[in-house]
């Protein structure tokens, strides 16, 4: 079937959409009086927390919303026509011809046991009728368009064979095989890191105009829904509460939400003391525990009983500006330019003596070739290759890096999961590098603990919170009685801000934030000194990510604990680090105080990585720096420098060093080290990657 | 004394069944028929619009498909209410009606109860929200509480065992030809083969397979969770061992091994209960690591808990194991608590060691799933031992398979035990548990079918009740 005739009014317009979903108990109402349009070539992003109704709001304009799902009022135009009032043939006409939809996980929507080409080919021969011939060579553009190595060998490809960036790219290409009108992207780039998203991201953004393509751009990143849309739509609990574009939404915002969301999000660039986090107080409400009035209304600082509680608030236009409105009855009367109450700043206390010592630490795993007979030759993964520094106490150390650096290799071996290839690990000058976590006494477990990163996935289901915290505190050996343990286990609940009555919850009746505080306190429970935080904070909400890195840093203040940060999130990690560690497939590329890090001279990686990060700030400029290709295999690294593969300043080192040595770790002030060959003009030339615009 | 019909003063109801249950039929047939033909319907409908009532055939079908199976359940109800009433006076349908009435209030209680506090119970509660897992669950529970009542002499209205002259393979509601006083005075479902009462075997048979049944599924749990967990946490050689054994007894023919382990023979060189005592250890061996690792830190309430779980423990498991006159007999006859039957400790043996090796692949998998989670790394990383984490880290969390599992299991055992019966293996040869009895129906069933019919019905609604539970319970497991 061709492609509706020429049509020019918006291509999505949706119009006081509310989509529920029935479950046996009760309707959980998903989406709620929820509008938009995005006109042709337009690029608009939807942001919000998870269950917020972002991907809902997609799989309604697919038509898609399961046996439970249904929409409940107004409706979903394409191209002018009511997607409701289409018979099946047609929608199915039009899911695979005009709308394409990218989901978060790439292999949810290939083939494993189909070549990409022939994937790529069926678009157009199920859909337009092509021939073999040119779906082939439909493909081979397309594939070229994506920017993927040697595309004819990609297409012979299975999809296993693929890194996760690329099989996203494939993604891509595929729902550009029909040239659809209408793209949706719901979290295209979740499930990659930062340097492949952002590469990804640029790719998005420059298809889009090639092609001409709307698009809906699911995101809870502001930051790369700045970087990517024209138009943005902020979503909380189901509904649309501020709509307009990017500039009038980032710089002249008119709902409480959206100052909330960015005065809680930590933006590299800005200074900690000008620019505190502010975290939203609260939680998210449940769909079907929705406060009446104004959802947002039990969170909202400028809450006024008897207004804001009071019966449905509509979405009002913002006089002035163009298309853009907020749901909020108090936008005129408050002073959006009002500075951030500053809550007391607290005194940071200075790092003490040196706690934990790490020398020329190396940790090889060897892996079969052939997992099948185990026989054969064996291969070496080189997962942390001489990894030096100290840490003191009460000293904040990020460790920064990609999926695949070794950062959790490291954490396994300082934890005693592992023991050490070579080198050692001195905690209070003692050598634990070679002690498994049975041979430890329980003062060395107690003294280095850990908090997980997935909150669902940090307490036991089934076992109540209370009751988990007190088995840490038997195994530390805490206290003589059950009255003992039970007592300090309610002083924990205290210190991590929980309600002593959650003791006797499960954690499944606990929100993400709620259940890391548990974690927190859990690893806190035995005095811990040295906490390692794998990534904290990354699953959980904007908004409550912000309460939650406070509170780690108020315990550390208090405990004068050493924190180890692992995070691939660089704001946050510019925000409350006092010294970073940049880790590239197992190396320490780059070891410095945070401001160090953060200006040149960068190693060549960490200014990529810091070019990668969105930031959600209008006046930031950055420098574009994209990296080529993937992160290699740590089964099967490059030669001489780990980074040579992407790296843009090789050319800049004579004699081809970076491909035949390791370079050796250069001393570049005090207490900054960089793992590179660049002379020290060359490194003397760098400009910032992130530079404030003045105001 | 006059032969009772099968409905009596409520054959008015036939007709009306009659056609329930062809409308059923038919509407079903009808519904399938239309919902493969005729597209969806979209439709939005408006909320708030109230209950509109269905348009188009599909959704006609479906609403006749609902009417006819209330019709045909209100039309079932209507046979037991009246015949709770009338009692024989509403023939053998009455008769049996009345006779079950101890298990009816055991139901009516039970499921009201269950309904009433159903938010607090957690996964059994919610089974409660499943109409086939409630389904399941009656069906299941009105031959546990048959059973337990039969036990105890409610239900049964002759002595299983009594055969009286007169009444061999007579048809159901003969009339007994010499009542004494007090004397049930019909064979509800006629007499078998040796003029006992098919009713009466019916119910007692329940009995042995409640009793049976469910505890040796318990055990065949406790040696497959015991072996799986360390299979699945540790992997490695332990892993490629014990999977390796457990595919072996897969592999082996299970009716040659009952064959092998009731022949004298065999029974003589003890072997039977030389396996009793390894696999009835399992338990043991589960419970004392389960306390050990709990109480690994605080001493002295790991001995009180020890001695007060394991001294009952291991003396029941000492008796059970000890026979005077067999292989195994060193326990004094005073301190000898129990003693198992060698026919059902056969049964017991065969039904674990068949069992174990499925239970042990399906823990071995979830373990190696479960390992995996951050909160298994947690009570690594705070120095627990491995089989802390295996019992009170991992299996708590596979609870919810190996439940659906069990319900299953219980029902692959019943099915095991009628087999066992049919050949007559294990049990001895006037036990009147449902396999045995089918099978000595089966002799004559092409002119007498009454008294092969009811057991082989109650070993059916049985097993089609635990699956439907099983069912049920997974369905609503996974909503959480
Ligand atoms: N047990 C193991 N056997 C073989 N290789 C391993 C093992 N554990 C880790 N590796 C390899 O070591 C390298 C470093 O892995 P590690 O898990 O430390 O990365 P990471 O930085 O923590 O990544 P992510 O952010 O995705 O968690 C990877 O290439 C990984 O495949
Ligand atoms: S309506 Fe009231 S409660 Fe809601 S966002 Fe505006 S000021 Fe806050
Ligand atoms: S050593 Fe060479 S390849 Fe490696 S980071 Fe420096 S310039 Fe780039
Ligand atoms: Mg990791």
């Amino acid at each position: 079937m061709s492609k509706m005739a020429e049509y020019d009014g918006p291509i999505l317009e949706i119009d006081k959409l509310s989509i529920s979903f029935f479950t046996r108990r009760h309707e959980i109402p998903a989406v709620m009086d929820f509008s938009v349009s995005v006109q042709p070539g337009e690029a608009v992003g939807l942001v919000g927390e998870s269950g917020c109704g972002k991907s809902t709001v997609a799989l309604g304009v697919m038509q898609d919303l399961g046996k439970n799902g249904r929409i409940v009022g107004g409706n979903i135009r394409f191209k002018g026509r009511d997607l409701a009032e289409m018979s099946a043939d047609e929608l199915r006409d039009i899911r695979g011809n005009e709308i394409a939809m990218i989901y978060q996980e790439p292999m949810a929507s290939l083939n494993p046991a189909m070549k990409i080409g022939r994937q790529l080919m069926e678009v157009p021969m199920i859909h337009e009728g092509l021939g073999e011939k040119e779906a082939y060579d439909r493909a081979l553009e397309v594939v070229t368009d994506v920017r993927l190595p040697d595309p004819e060998r990609m297409l012979q490809a299975y999809p296993h064979q693929l890194s996760g960036g690329q099989q996203q790219r494939i993604v891509i290409a595929m729902a550009l095989m029909s040239k659809p009108a209408l793209l949706i992207l719901d979290e295209p780039t979740t499930a990659l890191d930062v340097t492949v998203e952002a590469a990804v991201v640029e790719l998005v953004r420059d298809l889009g105009k090639k092609y001409g393509t709307s698009m809906l751009f699911i995101s809870h990143n502001l930051g790369l829904i700045l970087e990517t849309c024209d138009r943005l739509c902020v979503m909380y609990s189901g509904e649309a509460v501020e709509r307009g574009s990017i500039s009038e939404v980032f710089d002249d915002m008119q709902h409480p939400y959206t100052q909330a969301l960015f005065r809680s999000i930590p933006l590299p660039g800005a200074d900690k003391n000008a620019h505190p986090l502010v975290a939203i107080p609260g939680n998210f409400p449940l769909p079907h525990e929705r406060p009446q009035g104004c959802n947002f209304g039990p969170r909202c600082d400028y809450f006024e009983p008897g207004r804001c509680d009071q019966g449905e608030i509509e979405m009002s236009p913002v006089a002035g500006n163009d298309r853009h409105a907020t749901r909020c009855l108090k936008h005129l009367e408050i002073d959006w330019a009002a500075p951030i109450t500053l809550a007391e700043q607290k005194e940071k206390t200075q790092p003490g003596k040196v706690v934990l010592q790490v020398d020329n630490l190396k940790k090889y795993y060897e892996v079969a070739a052939n997992a099948l007979f185990g026989g054969g030759a064996k291969r070496v993964v080189k997962a942390n290759e001489t990894l030096s520094f100290a840490a003191r106490e009460s000293e904040t150390l990020a460790i920064v890096g990609e999926s695949g650096c070794g950062k959790s290799t490291f954490a396994k071996v300082l934890m005693g999961l592992e023991t050490a290839t070579e080198g050692e690990i001195l905690l209070d000058g003692n050598n634990i590098e070679q002690t498994a976590i049975e041979d430890r006494d329980t003062r060395t477990i107690s003294d280095v603990q850990m908090v997980f990163q997935n909150p669902f996935d940090t307490l036991n289901p089934s076992m109540t919170v209370g009751r988990q915290i007190i088995r840490a505190l038997e195994v530390f050996d805490f206290g003589s009685s059950d009255q003992d343990r039970k007592q300090r286990m309610l002083e924990l609940l205290d210190l991590v801000k929980l309600p002593r009555a959650f003791a006797n919850r499960m954690p499944r009746q606990l929100s993400g934030g709620q259940k890391q505080r548990v974690g927190i306190a859990r690893a806190f429970s035995g005095g811990a000194r040295i906490v390692v935080a794998d990534e904290p904070v990354s699953a959980l909400d904007v908004s409550v990510q912000a309460a939650v890195t406070d509170l780690l840093m108020e315990i550390q203040r208090k405990e004068k604990t050493t924190l180890l940060f692992i995070s691939h999130d660089l704001s946050i990690v510019r925000y409350l680090s006092d010294r970073v560690m940049v880790m590239y497939l197992g190396h320490v590329v780059e070891l410095g105080d945070t401001d160090q890090v953060f200006s040149p001279p960068y190693h060549p990686y960490t200014e990529a990585l810091l070019s990668a990060v969105p930031i959600a700030d209008t006046s930031v400029e950055k420098q574009h720096i994209v990296l080529e290709g993937d992160i290699p295999s740590a089964m099967d690294p490059p030669s001489g420098c780990p980074f040579q593969t992407r790296c843009r300043w090789k050319s800049e080192v004579p004699g081809g060093l970076c491909e035949t040595t390791v370079p050796p770790t250069r001393e570049m002030q005090a207490g900054h080290q960089i793992k590179c060959h660049l002379s020290d003009e060359m490194l003397a030339r760098m400009s910032p990657v992130i530079t404030v615009a003045a105001e | 004394m006059d032969p009772l019909s099968w409905t009596g003063q409520i054959a008015f109801l036939n007709p009306v069944l009659a056609l329930g249950l062809g409308l059923l039929g038919l509407s079903v047939l009808a519904w399938i028929g239309l919902s493969s033909l005729l597209p969806e319907n979209r439709a939005i409908t408006p909320s708030g619009a109230g209950l509109s009532l269905p348009t188009g055939p599909r959704e006609l079908s479906g609403l006749v498909v609902r009417l006819a199976f209330l019709l045909t359940a209100a039309v079932i109800a209507a046979y037991l209410v009246l015949g709770l009433a009338l009692g024989t006076g509403a023939g053998i349908i009455g008769a049996i009606a009345q006779r079950l009435l101890p298990v009816w209030i055991a139901l009516v209680l039970l499921f009201a109860l269950s309904i009433r506090f159903k938010q607090r119970l957690g996964l059994y509660g919610k089974l409660f929200d499943s109409p086939i897992g409630m389904i399941g669950f009656g069906l299941v529970m009105f031959w546990v509480f048959t059973g337990i009542f039969g036990a105890f002499d409610l239900i049964i209205t002759h002595d299983p065992l009594a055969q009286l002259s007169g009444l061999k393979n007579k048809v159901p509601g003969t009339p007994l030809p010499r009542p004494e006083d007090g004397d049930f005075q019909w064979y509800l479902l006629g007499g078998d083969n040796l003029a006992r009462d098919v009713f009466s075997r019916m119910v007692k048979g329940a009995w042995e397979v409640v009793k049976i049944a469910p505890l040796a599924t318990l055990f065949a749990f406790m040696a497959g969770i015991t072996l799986g967990l360390p299979a699945g946490y540790f992997g490695g050689r332990i892993d490629t061992i014990l999977s390796f054994l457990a595919n072996l007894i897969l592999a082996f023919p299970v009716i040659l091994l009952f064959y092998l382990l009731v022949t004298p023979e065999i029974v003589q060189t003890g072997l039977p209960q030389y396996m009793a005592a390894v696999l009835f250890a399992f338990p043991l061996i589960f419970f004392t690591v389960l306390i050990n690792a709990r109480f690994r830190t605080q001493p002295q309430q790991n001995r009180l808990w020890l001695s007060v779980v394991l001294i009952p423990l291991v003396w029941g498991y000492f008796s059970l194991i000890n026979q005077t006159g067999s292989k195994i007999n060193f326990l004094p006859q005073s301190l000898d608590l129990f003693n198992i039957p060698g026919g059902i400790l056969v049964v017991f043996v065969s039904v674990v060691f068949v069992n174990s090796p499925t239970v042990f692949r399906i823990v071995r998998g979830l373990t190696m799933d479960i390992k995996t989670r951050d909160y298994v790394a947690a009570a690594q990383t705070r120095g627990e031992r491995p089989w802390y984490i295996m019992l009170w880290e991992v299996l708590p969390n596979a609870r919810g398979p190996l439940i659906v599992d069990f319900c299953l299991r219980i029902g692959y055992t019943t099915i095991l035990l009628g087999t066992l019966g049919f050949f007559g293996l294990g049990l001895p040869p006037e036990s009147p548990d449902w396999g045995s009895t089918i099978n000595e129906g089966r002799k004559l069933l092409a002119i007498y079918l009454h008294p092969a019919l009811p057991p082989a019905f109650a070993l059916l609604s049985l097993v089609l009740g635990l699956n439907l539970l099983a069912d049920g319970l997974r369905e609503e497991s996974m909503k959480d």
